[in-house]
């Protein structure tokens, strides 16, 4: 173009800001557009940048090309005073048309740029796709990871008319459950990788004979613990009169006399009626004991009795378990995954005592 | 982390964004989120803004299951929310009066509540706990059906912006020393209160609403409003008391309000301000006054006929014009005051904004057929006068229409539409 004529269009030229996303790429938009954004407005009265390629405005980090190009678009649009209500509103609705993950993307960057009402806009937009799904279809649009267990599922807004210390009870099992499980992923983990199962029953062995510093030693002795405390107060509490079919049970570690007592809840309502005659109190310091919050710090001869203990318990488990594995599959599908026959006497008594 | 199809798309933007979603849900959904995921275990709970309707809880056919159930659901999301709530809103026709109810508000004054709205079910009415007065940053506050009655000590609330009382029962001079203590008072919307007579004292108010049986409303300091609305009904005992009345309720109540921009009456609202002295020439002038909707104006009361060109004449900038007439059905032998359309109205007049006029419930009266010449003849840029005649004049009908077409326009774009069922 010459310079007259230039001279000539001048009246119309717009004046450009540079933009520069993430990636490098550079790109030129019209400064009313770009403007739009209060985070690039504020960027320009602070800075002076954006009015050459060398100097362009860096945006943030959550904003991509394409993302910027329908933000472009939206700012493009709005930034027009003319538009009545209702042309904005219908730009908004045929905007907001796009894939899930695309629309995530958009709000973040919006967000990013501080442009309020294209956030409230995707918000809006993904709550619409939120309302009304079952939680399945949430994750399934959202690509979330299902990695609560059945314990944290248990809702306590939604068992409104349960009996308070029923749920509690639950929510105590369960989490016996989920550390039960996640011990025993442990182990599985072990089978499989053969390094690595060496290395771990060494761990385990050298914990069982009183070794210091295992972050496991300590929950390990944490349960043991706890199992002492527990044996103490089993008269107090009454459990067994849930498992009055099961008195060998009795001595077994905590974990498991839990499924039994699920099991017992779940699978017959007057087994569930005998536990409403539990004390109220008597919950209150299981919970103290499992969130294990306590200091554990054990003096040797507490340790080698709680090592005889175990190993104890550990013989009983190996002679009862074809039994005890049918007792554990009882009533409800479980989602523990057998402990597997073929371990050794060490390892069982770890997952057995989680 | 995420599942084989792809990386989470959502648990990680910031909580300003998530909260913003959420709060766009119906509190159950928002609620439920909690199972998706571990990372939204907990997101919920702390979302600022809590709205409970009556879609809340399952519903069921008896009445106190479901009202005991939404009472413990709300006492248990409290409970289990983390950190500042900034709206908290309840509208169930089915949850009455409870005490539970005083130890959500309280707990919502240890949290920093803005805005609270109570619309609680047709019952005995809510006694609105003194822990209220507490909430120092309340911003918003809606009351329908209860009982408020602010302590003596009680300084006002210093962020309230906007005030509604819907039936609530409370002194006048509580309401007035309420709305005089809170000096950032935008908006006051004050239903169904009963034979009140008040002062209005809020340098900031910009919007009003009332509705009910006002004995007298004075409009003492409202320098900013800018609009206002007002359904008044109107009990024998109080029609009499203004026969009596000597003061002129048109300046009281119009007089300092230069800013208006819309007046919508309803009912006895006209007839109100036509109460008292006539004013005479407006000492005011309504420059931004653009909308004025007036209904149940009874064209047989010269008063009240008075009182709309009055406000016509005094807005220079009027764009929209709506009236509805609550004449009876005229007896002809009445002869009305024509001649006071001559000396009221002069030909220089002129309605130089005025684009939409709209009259509803004509029975073709006189005096409306005169406002309807006027409004023709002064009005060079009206776009289109609807006229709505009232059902039950369907043979006064045709004598209207005949007499609308010897009316000269001033706008040649005027379009009369006449509206026939």
């Amino acid at each position: 173009m010459s310079e007259a004529s230039m001279a000539v269009m001048k009246p119309e030229m717009k004046s450009y800001i540079w933009l520069k996303t993430v990636d490098g790429s550079i790109q030129q938009v019209e400064q009313d557009v770009a403007m739009f954004c209060p985070m690039i407005f504020q960027e320009i009265l602070k800075t002076g940048m954006g009015s050459s390629k060398t100097y362009a405005i860096s945006l943030p980090q959550r904003v991509n090309p394409s993302i910027l190009g329908l933000i472009l678009d939206y700012c493009r649009f709005h930034q027009v005073p003319g538009h009545s209500n209702k042309e904005r509103k219908t730009f908004d609705e045929k905007f907001i048309r796009m894939d899930t993950k695309k629309l995530c993307e958009l709000t973040s960057a919006a967000d990013s740029l501080q442009l309020k009402p294209l956030v409230d806009l995707t918000s809006r937009a993904l709550a619409r796709i939120i309302e009304g799904k079952t939680p399945e279809e949430i994750r399934e649009t959202f690509h979330l990871p299902d990695d609560l267990t059945e314990e944290e599922k248990l809702e306590p807004l939604r068992n409104v008319t349960d009996d308070p210390r029923i749920r509690l009870l639950n929510r105590l099992y369960a989490r016996k459950r989920k550390e039960l499980k996640e011990k025993k992923k442990l182990k599985n983990v072990d089978i499989e990788e053969e390094p690595k199962d060496e290395r771990s029953v060494d761990d385990l062995l050298s914990f069982i004979n009183g070794a210091d510093g295992d972050i496991k030693e300590m929950s390990a002795n944490k349960n043991k613990k706890k199992n002492r405390r527990r044996k103490g107060h089993a008269k107090d509490l009454s459990l067994e009169n849930v498992n009055e079919n099961k008195r060998e049970l009795d001595s077994v570690p905590f974990a498991c006399h839990n499924h039994n007592v699920d099991n017992a809840l779940k699978a017959s309502p007057s087994k569930h009626s005998q536990t409403q005659d539990l004390p109220p109190m008597s919950f209150s310091p299981k919970l103290e004991f499992i969130d294990g919050d306590l200091d554990d710090e054990l003096d040797p001869a507490m340790k080698e009795e709680l090592d005889r203990e175990v190993e104890d318990f550990a013989r009983r488990l190996n002679s009862d378990w074809p039994e005890r594995m049918q007792i554990l599959s009882l009533g409800q599908d479980r989602r523990l995954v057998p402990i597997s026959m073929n371990s050794n006497v060490s390892t069982r008594i770890f997952t057995g005592m989680g | 982390m995420g599942d084989a199809l792809g990386s989470d798309l959502i648990s990680d933007l910031p909580q300003s964004i998530v909260e913003s979603i959420l709060v766009r849900l119906p509190i159950r959904d928002a609620v439920k989120t909690s199972i998706l995921s571990s990372k939204w275990r907990y997101k919920w709970a702390s979302i600022t803004q809590l709205v409970f309707d009556e879609k809340c809880v399952d519903s069921c056919s008896d009445r106190d299951v479901v009202e005991k159930s939404v009472v413990k659901f709300i006492t248990r999301l409290l409970f289990l929310h983390q950190g500042p709530i900034h709206k908290f809103q309840i509208t169930i026709s089915y949850l009455q009066s409870c005490p539970e109810i005083d130890q959500w508000i309280l707990f919502l004054s240890r949290n920093d509540i803005k805005e609270l709205v109570l619309e609680l079910g047709e019952g005995e009415f809510f006694r609105i706990p003194s822990c209220l007065f507490n909430c120092k940053k309340l911003s918003r506050l809606e009351l329908f059906r209860c009982e408020l009655d602010p302590p003596l000590s009680f300084k006002g609330f210093l962020c309230l912006r906007s005030l509604n009382l819907h039936q609530v029962l409370i002194s006048p001079d509580a309401i007035e020393g309420l709305i005089s203590n809170c000096p950032l008072l935008e908006s006051l919307s004050l239903s169904y209160f009963d034979s009140l007579a008040l002062s209005i004292r809020a340098p900031n108010l910009k919007y009003l609403y009332l509705e009910g049986e006002f004995r007298d409303i004075c409009l003492d300091d409202t320098p900013l409003l800018v609009e206002i609305s007002v359904a008044m009904y109107m009990t024998d005992d109080i029609a009499e008391h203004f026969e009596q009345s000597a003061s002129c309720n048109f300046l009281k109540f119009l007089g300092g309000v230069p800013n208006l921009e819309r007046l919508v009456g309803h009912i006895y609202f006209t007839k109100y301000l036509s109460i008292g002295n006539d004013p005479g020439c407006l000492p005011i002038i309504y420059k931004n006054l653009e909308i004025i909707e007036l209904n149940q104006v009874s064209f047989e009361d010269m008063k009240e006929i008075l009182v709309v060109l009055r406000l016509i004449t005094s807005s220079p900038n009027l764009k929209e014009l709506q009236i509805s007439g609550s004449s009876n059905i005229p007896s002809a032998t009445d002869a009305p005051d024509l001649d006071f359309w001559e000396k009221e109205c002069s030909s220089k007049c002129r309605l130089s904004h005025l684009r939409v006029v709209q009259l509803t419930d004509m029975c073709g009266v006189p005096h409306e057929m005169e406002l309807i010449k006027f409004l023709l003849a002064s009005s060079p840029v009206l776009e289109t006068m609807s006229i709505i005649p009232c059902v039950y004049v369907v043979e006064s009908q045709l004598k209207m229409l005949t007499e609308l077409v010897k009316f000269r326009r001033a706008s040649a774009k005027a379009e009369i539409v006449f509206v026939r069922e």
